[in-house]
């Protein structure tokens, strides 16, 4: 007899569905079924759905079956179905980028981290729509994609954030239990946020990019989009390593251990309450003002600190400009630039070639600065948090190329700095989610999911659930 | 004329295309293009330590 699986089946978090598996419960070939059938259902309501992966993830399922019924454990991600943004190769399968000029594209190998996951046993069931090419040329509208606008899962007229726009709704909607987005300024905070899950972006050269499309090689960065800290942590602990075909790999590897953090009584956390005040939305503030007064009462000091006045967002964009220019050179110059759906965004990218090798020497050298600047404010303090964006998630109509689009300074600083930062869903506000960042030094991500584990053993805002579709 | 004068107006007058930009729409292109320049103008207004090497490293392998 088939297995029934309820609805709150499907937002369980990464522990409790193994403990179910290990239990016997239901067998991985059932659970992958009834995942697929979820994604394959209800992922194009949200555009989420890039391609599905039902085939080959219905023939590991049987591999697993086996392990199983030996009790061969092969890890906490065994037998668990996740998606995948499509900017990561799945071989022999399509990865097309979100963008028409890749339509019908094909890899012979899976990128490091899908290799990685299969490795453990997580069976990945499909691929996840994003912004096309990670959106790097600036976009006007949500609907920047070849899969149509990504739609938020707490209400469809509104975006899901972007550029890993279906990771973010299929998590939120319960349709994969975890999945894998990449962000180079924003693409894994902002859909974490606008959909009310966790998303953790790593430090950059933690998570090898072989097999990812690259936008800018110096800041782009794969992280997990998960229900809760506790599984950012499982997965980040697999897909983290060296990897010698990835040029700016750091060559180190995670192991979750958040346990053995100092006691936050012994931590500084550091805040800059202009952030608040940049913030308009009433509702939205207030949850951020809440969201402070959980993490003063897990026993942090506080400290008030504004970051240095530096060009962080000009940084940011001409690095990125730049790198971009070369990668999509060809693109450009056999005029395919044109078949993006999102004229601005060609129009950035054809831009893009115009910048010099003084301006990209230059944003480089600021870097420098602004990493020695932001290595003086953790000298301060031990985690800087701040609001994940200054709004809730915009209207599907809305221009996204104007007003700054919700971006903080410490989201462009922390990018270009490559450190981690973690975003806990932290409140709603017009019925739609609020997110709150913490970000760190270089490779303290044990700090960031300590911190967010314990914010949500004092909070249920990561057990919400939007509506059912209609 | 020689053979080989010919030979060098040709090969002058033939510039190399090193890409042919692609036709967006000229208002979009104008203000990507304006973004692009500003951005080089607040990066040329920063004075930076000559010391100041740039945040990336080649290694050779």
């Amino acid at each position: 007899m088939k297995p029934n699986f309820p609805e709150e089946f499907f937002y369980l978090s990464l522990g409790e569905i193994q403990a179910k598996l290990r239990a016997k419960e239901f067998k991985v070939k059932e659970l992958t079924e009834a995942w697929c059938d979820r994604l394959e259902s209800r992922g194009p309501k949200y555009n989420a759905l890039a391609h599905s992966l039902r085939k080959p993830a219905m023939k590991a399922a049987k591999y697993h079956d086996k392990d199983f019924k030996r009790e061969r454990f092969r890890s906490p991600l065994h037998g668990i179905p996740y998606g995948a943004k499509d900017l990561l190769s799945y071989a022999d399968h399509p990865t097309e980028w979100g963008a028409p000029p890749f339509k019908g594209q094909v890899f012979k190998e899976h990128a490091k981290v899908i290799s990685k996951l299969e490795g453990v046993g997580a069976n990945c069931i499909g691929k996840l729509a994003m912004v096309e090419l990670a959106g790097g040329g600036g976009y006007r509208y949500a609907n920047a994609s070849s899969t149509g606008p990504g739609l938020n899962p707490w209400d469809i007229t509104r975006w899901s954030g972007g550029s890993s726009s279906g990771s973010g709704a299929a998590v939120a909607a319960g349709l994969v239990p975890f999945a894998l987005g990449s962000e180079t300024w924003g693409s894994i905070l902002t859909p974490a946020a606008y959909c009310g899950v966790t998303g953790l972006r790593p430090t950059y050269g933690l998570v090898s990019r072989s097999g990812a499309m690259a936008l800018s090689w110096t800041m782009d960065k794969i992280g997990p989009l998960c229900r809760t800290a506790e599984d950012c942590g499982l997965v980040l602990q697999v897909i983290a390593g060296g990897d010698s075909d990835d040029p700016g790999s750091a060559g180190k590897s995670f192991y979750y251990t958040p346990e053995y953090v100092r006691p936050f009584s012994e931590m500084r956390i550091g805040w800059n309450p202009a952030d608040l005040d940049a913030v308009e939305d009433p509702g939205v503030r207030l949850a951020l003002h809440e969201a402070v007064q959980v993490l003063l009462k897990l026993g942090f000091q506080v400290k008030e600190v504004k970051l240095p006045e530096l060009p962080y967002g000009t940084v940011a964009s001409t690095i990125i400009g730049c790198e971009m220019a070369s990668v999509f050179e060809p693109l450009v110059a056999d005029g395919r630039v044109q078949q993006l759906v999102d004229k601005t965004q060609a129009a950035g990218i054809v831009a893009a070639t115009d910048y010099k090798a003084t301006d990209y020497l230059k944003a480089m050298r600021l870097r420098r600065v602004i990493q020695e600047a932001m290595g003086k404010v953790f000298d301060e303090v031990d985690v800087l948090i701040s609001p994940s964006r200054g709004g809730v998630a915009e209207r599907i109509s809305e221009r996204l190329d104007v007003g700054g689009r919700g971006r903080l300074p410490l989201g462009a600083a922390g990018n270009v700095a490559g450190l981690p930062a973690l975003s806990l869903p932290c409140g709603l506000a017009q019925n739609l989610p609020v997110g709150i960042s913490v970000v760190s030094r270089a490779y303290q991500e044990n700090l960031l999911l300590a911190v967010g584990k314990q914010f949500q053993a004092q909070t249920d805002w990561h057990k919400r659930r939007p509506p059912l579709p209609a | 004329m020689r053979r080989r004068d010919l030979a060098s107006i040709f090969l002058t007058a033939v510039p190399v295309a090193a890409q042919t930009p692609a036709a967006t729409a000229p208002d979009d292109l104008t203000a990507a293009r304006e973004r692009v320049r500003g951005a080089g103008a607040e990066l040329a207004k920063i004075a930076v330590p000559m010391a100041t090497e740039p945040a990336f490293q080649f290694k050779a392998y």
